[in-house]
């Protein structure tokens, strides 16, 4: 395993990157498939996960449906109450701070597994995330995680669980741990077809303003971003066409308010990117 | 009323693995220690397309009435046929009368009126399992999910008749706070051209 020189300029340029942007931290991990290179910058470092939790909920489910446990083609009954994991008080989510509004016109009726998947990741839905991890479980996809040997990411609770908010209960990971995350969904630990399926739904995702936004445009990304006040995240696989895929998880923390946040994303995106193919601009 | 598709069956004469699960005419004791029987008459439902079909009364079909998820049975959640209690008929004249009175579309969730004595919210021990309960998450535009809607509601439906049960809203056992859940009790009901010797 090569490990990557700070001399290479990567780390600078992304401390550069971070102050430029007023970024308060950033965290970035590295494995480049091609070269076996890893590269971590204060990849140890916590942040708040933000939706880059799905893909956790994500694995677990598929995971479970490898177990035999349900069908991804089993409906749920859709419906808009949870119970907070700090007090089991239940909590509804709130449509108009859900980026897939849509999903909760399904509400009183079923969606089949395998939808709400696709919901969770492509269209980051917290309904869904809710739902899909209502059914397997935050023990079990705490064990799934265990299971394969994803160090770094806490799944503690559902989205938008406010009252366990307020009791510090939250879910966090860091670079290193989401590209472990990454990493086991490539590895064999779900099966051919459900390893297939989940990279497909990470491939189609909707909100490509930061990974995709730094790279060229022939490569493609399967990927899942983060973002809430303080935190903006994203985590994928970027597949070119002349080499093997890389996989990098890029976190960042900001002052509430800040601009630019996802563009900082990008640009360290690009910088990975200029890094490892070392093209200039 | 379009019901000439049901045909009733006696649940003792089904195979056994439907009446495993089905479980007919036996006794279930509530949460309450109260003991009731199962319901043992059921009509058979042959497809989705039937059920959808099948206009229990002018503004609920069947299928509205025996949407589950997968806490159903696997035999009983995606394979035909399936199964319901005939007293379904009395709860589908019922959510009737409740629609007329509200004068507005009222919508049942999924895993809202029959489930089966294996499926996993509540089992034998829950009275959705008589298919004499519903529970109505939405009238008309109105979802139920305040104190004021579902109180508003639960007037209504108890004003149809003594032997209707609503639930109050809250978030304690026994209410509810994102549906109405009203209920006839354990109501059994034998078609007429039923035998119940055993």
């Amino acid at each position: 395993m090569l490990s990557v020189d700070v001399s290479n300029g990567l780390h600078e340029e992304l401390e550069a990157l971070a102050l430029k942007n007023k970024a308060r931290a950033i965290g970035v991990a590295l494995h480049d498939l091609e070269t076996g290179l890893r590269f971590s910058l204060r990849g140890d470092r916590w942040f708040h996960a933000a939706s880059t939790i799905k893909v956790a909920v994500l694995l677990a489910v598929f995971r479970a449906a490898d177990e035999g446990r349900y069908r991804l083609d089993d409906s749920l009954h859709v419906r808009n109450r949870f119970f907070s994991a700090a007090d089991r008080a239940p909590f509804r989510l709130s449509q108009d701070r859900d980026a897939t509004p849509e999903l909760y016109a399904a509400i009183g009726r079923t969606a089949k597994i395998s939808s709400l998947a696709h919901a969770m990741i492509c269209g980051s839905s917290n309904l869904a995330t809710n739902l899909l991890l209502e059914l397997v479980g935050v023990e079990y996809s705490r064990a799934v995680l265990r299971e394969a040997q994803v160090e770094g990411v806490e799944l503690r609770r559902g989205v938008e669980d406010h009252g366990a908010h307020e009791q510090g209960i939250n879910n966090e990971a860091t670079a290193d741990g989401l590209l472990s995350l990454l990493s086991a969904i490539r590895s064999d630990f779900l099966t051919t077809q459900s390893k297939g399926e989940v990279i497909r739904i990470l491939l189609e995702q909707r909100f490509n303003s930061m990974i995709p936004a730094g790279l060229p445009p022939h490569a493609t990304v399967a990927h899942k971003t983060g973002e809430i006040s303080t935190a903006c995240h994203d985590i994928g696989i970027v597949y070119l066409p002349e080499r093997e895929p890389y996989i990098t998880a890029i976190l960042t923390e900001f002052d509430p308010d800040t601009e630019g946040r996802r563009e900082t994303v990008a640009a360290i995106s690009e910088a990975i990117y200029r890094s490892l193919l070392r093209t200039d601009q | 009323m379009t019901t000439e598709f049901l045909r009733p069956i006696d649940g003792l004469h089904l195979a056994e693995e439907y009446r495993g699960l089905l479980r007919p005419g036996e006794s279930e004791a509530g949460t309450d220690g109260a003991v009731h029987a199962l319901p043992r008459f059921f009509y058979e439902i042959r497809s989705w397309e039937q059920a959808h079909e099948i206009r229990l009364a002018p503004h609920f079909t069947l299928a509205e009435l025996m949407l589950v998820d997968r806490r159903e049975a696997r035999l009983l959640l995606s394979q035909f046929p399936h199964y319901v209690p005939c007293a379904i008929l009395l709860l589908a004249r019922f959510l009737e009368d409740f629609r007329r009175e509200v004068d507005a579309p009222v919508f049942i969730s999924a895993n809202g009126a029959y489930r089966s004595p294996a499926h996993q919210i509540g089992g034998a021990k829950s009275i959705h399992a008589w298919g004499t309960a519903a529970n109505i998450y939405r009238v008309g535009d109105t979802f139920l999910s305040d104190s004021r809607s579902i109180q508003k509601y639960r007037t209504i439906a108890a004003s149809l008749g003594p032997a209707v049960f609503v639930r109050p809203f809250g978030r304690e056992k026994g209410q509810t706070s994102d549906h109405l859940h009203i209920d006839l009790g354990y109501v059994r009901l034998t078609p007429r051209e039923s035998s119940e010797a055993s």
